[in-house]
């Protein structure tokens, strides 16, 4: 249907201009072309702009969790998605699987990318 | 022959060219009106969406903790429209310490409302539940506040009612959408972007090898401080206690504390979740004078009196976001910039005060997802 109506739209926009140009060759009747010119181009671009798709919300970045050794000559870390109960400097029952020293939750937080569309560089 | 033809048709033309003058000289700013009437419609309808699914969000967070769908329901509905009357201003002395004693109240009116609501909630999910129940309110008050401005621009026809909310209605939806995004994350007690600062001061205490257990409890309505021992100064550092959501009244906190160190204290230093500019990048690092705090008042007087008073030199460091950001579940970017802030806490700690020295370290902001 959108494709169709912005088919239709752009014909009827053609028929627009030529009503325009050529009426006006029309010494006794090219006011009238001109505004009937005027009228179907307005219909037909009326057609090819409205009902354009509504811009699908984008879903929220995902919630993540980055867990980490408290054990300062251990580099492990673990990134994995959000737990209800996670929270930042949450000491975990788990040890680090690489020495064995207990760990903390350090970070919870999104990855936001912006979108290249919405940047204005200036 | 076919020169006579123009004037058959002139009439017409004349006719459509006075039609069209008297169309828009007359009705052009009713079919304006109209078109304004019908963006703020849409607008409106996107808002009473956002509204209705956080108080849906809200029924179904709360009724996990013991109470029915239709008691929750109900006691939500009616929270809805709980207002806090300013204080009169027409005489200013004192209008802070009256706005302060307001705030204590309705926060106290919160909570009650809150345990009754959620019996079976402890105390951390009892102050998540508070901030979900905030955004909530704050929601559905844009939309009853749009719907009325709409209705009476209807029924009245006043242009300039109608132009403004028309007007105001792209800033409007962005300030709901960053609020109806973050309910979400106050539900399910994730750190906010406004959580920087008690985030700051955690990571600093524990860098300096203080952990919770270091952690002295209310010296301040839920704010504590680590006394933390640095570069040869005791540090004061100082949040709001979580990982519940709170702001706490740090403000009070740090004059408690002045109070308590008459004389010592060489320097108060604020950290803060800050508005960025547009333009500007989200996790950018900021050093000004000042106490970087965003309460509606008393909190900043207290630091700003108190500072003045002892004659301690007062500076802020601030973390850029955008308005999304602070009410959102934390950006990396963010999280990211606390290396680079404590490492300025250091600089200012070693070139504006002496070995010695007692500081106070403030972090400013909610709490929620951030343990001590």
């Amino acid at each position: 249907m959108g494709l169709l109506s912005k088919v239709i739209g752009a014909i009827i926009s053609g028929a627009g201009a030529f009503i325009l140009f050529y009426g006006m060759s029309d010494p006794n009747m090219s006011w009238v072309w001109f505004f009937i010119g005027l009228l179907v181009i307005s219909i037909g671009f009326q057609m090819l702009t409205a009902g354009g798709k509504q811009k699908a919300p984008k879903p929220p970045p995902p919630t993540i969790t980055e867990v980490k050794c408290d054990n300062p000559t251990c580099d492990f870390k673990e990134i994995r998605d959000f737990q209800k109960g996670d929270y930042v400097l949450k000491p975990l029952d788990a040890k680090c699987p690489k020495c064995g020293s207990k760990m903390t939750i350090q970070g919870v937080y999104i990855v936001k990318e912006e979108d290249e569309k919405d940047k204005i560089n200036v | 022959m076919s020169s006579t033809q123009p004037n058959d048709f002139s009439w017409i033309i004349n006719l459509l060219f006075f039609g069209f003058i008297m169309l828009f000289s007359l009705y052009g700013a009713k079919i304006q009106m109209w078109q304004w009437l019908n963006q703020i419609k849409m607008g409106l309808g996107e808002l009473g969406r956002m509204a209705d699914d956080s108080k849906q969000k809200a029924i179904d967070t709360f009724k996990e903790f013991g109470r029915g769908q239709d008691e929750v329901t109900k006691g939500i509905e009616r929270w809805l429209d709980y207002f806090t009357i300013m204080p009169v201003d027409l005489d200013p002395a004192g209008v802070l310490r009256r706005l302060d004693h307001l705030l204590d109240e309705r926060r106290d009116r919160f909570q009650e409302y809150v345990r009754e609501l959620a019996p079976n909630a402890n105390s951390s999910v009892d102050q998540n539940l508070e901030n979900t129940l905030e955004v909530t309110q704050v929601l559905s008050l844009i939309f009853r506040v749009v719907r009325h401005y709409y209705i009476l621009g209807k029924k009245t026809g006043s242009q300039l009612i109608i132009m403004q909310v028309q007007m105001q209605m792209p800033e409007l939806l962005r300030m709901a959408k960053a609020y109806y995004d973050a309910i979400g994350a106050f539900s399910d007690g994730k750190p906010i972007g406004d959580g920087l600062g008690p985030l700051v001061i955690s990571k600093f205490a524990r860098q300096y090898g203080v952990s919770s257990e270091g952690y002295v409890q209310e010296i301040g309505r839920e704010v504590g401080y680590y006394p933390v021992e640095a570069e040869g100064r005791t540090i004061y550092a100082l949040r709001a206690t979580g990982p519940g959501g709170t702001v706490g009244k740090p403000g009070f906190a740090v004059k408690t504390l002045v109070d308590q160190n008459k004389g010592e204290i060489a320097r108060i230093i604020t950290v803060d979740a800050a508005l960025k500019l547009e333009g500007e990048e989200t996790g950018r690092i900021s050093e000004g004078t000042g106490a970087a705090i965003g309460d509606p008042g008393p909190e900043k007087h207290a630091i700003e009196e108190t500072a003045t008073e002892n004659g301690i030199g007062i500076e802020a460091i601030v973390v850029k976001e955008d308005e999304a950001g602070a009410v959102g579940v934390m950006e990396k970017k963010v999280l990211d910039a606390v290396p680079e802030v404590i490492e300025r806490i250091r600089e200012v700690i070693l070139k504006r005060t002496k070995p010695g020295d007692k500081i106070i370290l403030a972090g400013i902001g909610n709490t929620i997802g951030i343990g001590i």
